[in-house]
């Protein structure tokens, strides 16, 4: 799945129409899931994952969780013992995703 | 003043840099161009780093874009004179990193090199190898 | 873009980041060099205490000349009142905040600066693999400097961190002995 979701972004599918947005709305519906991207100006690419069944999730919802790790990330990026491009490590960030995938 | 620390500074101001790019543009839009974001370094990226904007821009269209600064804020506790020989090319290599670094967050290889004519003015001059 | 609270005027020439990250790239430097953690914290209050032994810095002499002009008489003989001026005036001008002067010794001769927040270490997680690491240790090269170019010996060191798991950030000084005045600071 990672390779479409990918060249799905590279290739400008999105179901925002603003060119300026980095959000980039959902990516495409499967049967099971649906998945929203969204790409930064640094070209780092945030892919969330959305069990089809969840109608409850609406999309000011899904923007603002991206906006959330982006700020997260940023952070991450600003520790000098990270090191970029290796994967995150952070507990600050990790915390920060897990607290996002908590169900009600 | 050996290479080496010469070379260390303008290291560690490229990593300084990929985090500042990440920090100021954190909440703009997407970047259509790549003068778009040489407008970013001028602007927004100048102005989070030494409180004030670049005082001029210029660009042959074919990848060099030099920037000037008149009043350098991390030379201006400086005078003309002995000081200025051996500390400025600290703060420049440095500031050079800065802009390369920043530039590499948004994928763009450059080098990047810096210019004193006159204290504090400065020109930095970027250029974008064409593929 | 963001201002940070509590700091109008900031009386530093460029911006909060470029510190903060430059002081990052500056400890990360440091280790790549030094690689042990004791070793590093060395450099770093090497590296601060220096900041007043040169006289081409500007913050450093400026500290000086505030500490001589708030005593009056050209000297700080109380220590009491020093303390008050590294942490109103000397944290204020070099890190933007103001920590609390407190937990003062029965003989008046050690107190700790305590800080909620450090600029410095913004963002910073220390790795598990640099636990001794203080990673802020450049404050305490540059108060002991600071008192030193005003005749006092001191010794500093943090008791507490906030990168380490503590609640605040404590930094522990103690008036050694008062200097001869045979020397200028930065004269060996």
């Amino acid at each position: 799945m990672k390779k479409s979701i990918l060249s799905m972004i590279s290739s400008g599918s999105r179901s925002i129409n603003d060119p300026r947005e980095l959000y980039l709305g959902l990516l495409y519906p499967t049967e099971d899931y649906k998945v929203y991207g969204y790409v930064t100006n640094t070209k780092v690419k945030f892919v969330i994952v959305v069990e089809s069944s969840n109608t409850q999730l609406r999309d000011s919802e899904i923007r603002t969780m991206f906006k959330t790790l982006h700020n997260a990330y940023v952070s991450v990026m600003c520790n000098p013992f990270h090191v970029p491009g290796d994967n995150i490590t952070s507990r600050s960030f990790e915390k920060v995703v897990s607290q996002m995938m908590v169900q009600d | 003043m050996t290479n080496n620390i010469i070379s260390k500074l303008e290291q560690m101001g490229c990593r300084v840099g990929q985090s500042l790019a990440e920090r100021f543009t954190r909440d703009s839009p997407r970047f259509g161009s790549e003068l778009d974001i040489i407008k970013f370094i001028c602007k927004e990226f100048w102005v989070g780093t030494f409180k004030k904007q670049v005082d001029n821009l210029r660009t042959n269209h074919l990848g060099v874009y030099v920037i000037l600064d008149s009043r350098f804020k991390l030379l201006t506790h400086m005078s003309a004179g002995e000081q200025y020989l051996e500390s400025a090319p600290k703060y420049l290599a440095f500031t050079c990193g800065l802009v390369r670094g920043a530039l590499a967050s948004f994928g763009i290889n450059s080098v990047v090199t810096a210019e004193v004519s006159t204290m504090p003015s400065c020109k930095f001059q970027i250029s974008i190898p064409k593929t | 873009m963001a201002r940070q609270g509590g700091r109008a005027t900031d009386p530093r020439k460029v911006s909060q980041e470029l510190f903060t990250l430059t002081y990052g790239a500056l400890v990360a430097q440091l280790i790549k060099d030094y690689e042990q953690d004791d070793e590093v914290n060395k450099q770093l209050d090497k590296i601060g205490f220096l900041f007043f032994a040169c006289r081409g810095y500007n913050i450093g002499v400026r500290l000086i000349e505030d500490f001589l002009a708030r005593s009056g008489i050209g000297r700080c003989n109380d220590f009491r009142e020093t303390a008050d001026v590294i942490a109103k005036n000397g944290f204020r001008m070099f890190l933007g905040i103001t920590p609390q002067v407190t937990n003062w010794s029965a003989a008046g001769d050690e107190f700790s600066l305590i800080m909620d927040a450090n600029p410095l270490a913004d963002f910073v997680e220390l790795p598990d693999d640099h636990n001794q690491l203080n990673y802020s240790n450049i404050l305490c090269g540059v108060i002991r400097g600071a008192l030193e170019s005003v005749q006092m010996a001191v010794d500093v060191r943090f008791v507490q961190d906030i990168l380490k798991g503590d609640n605040q950030t404590e930094i522990r000084v103690k008036f050694i002995k008062r200097l001869e005045d045979a020397l200028p600071a930065g004269e060996e």
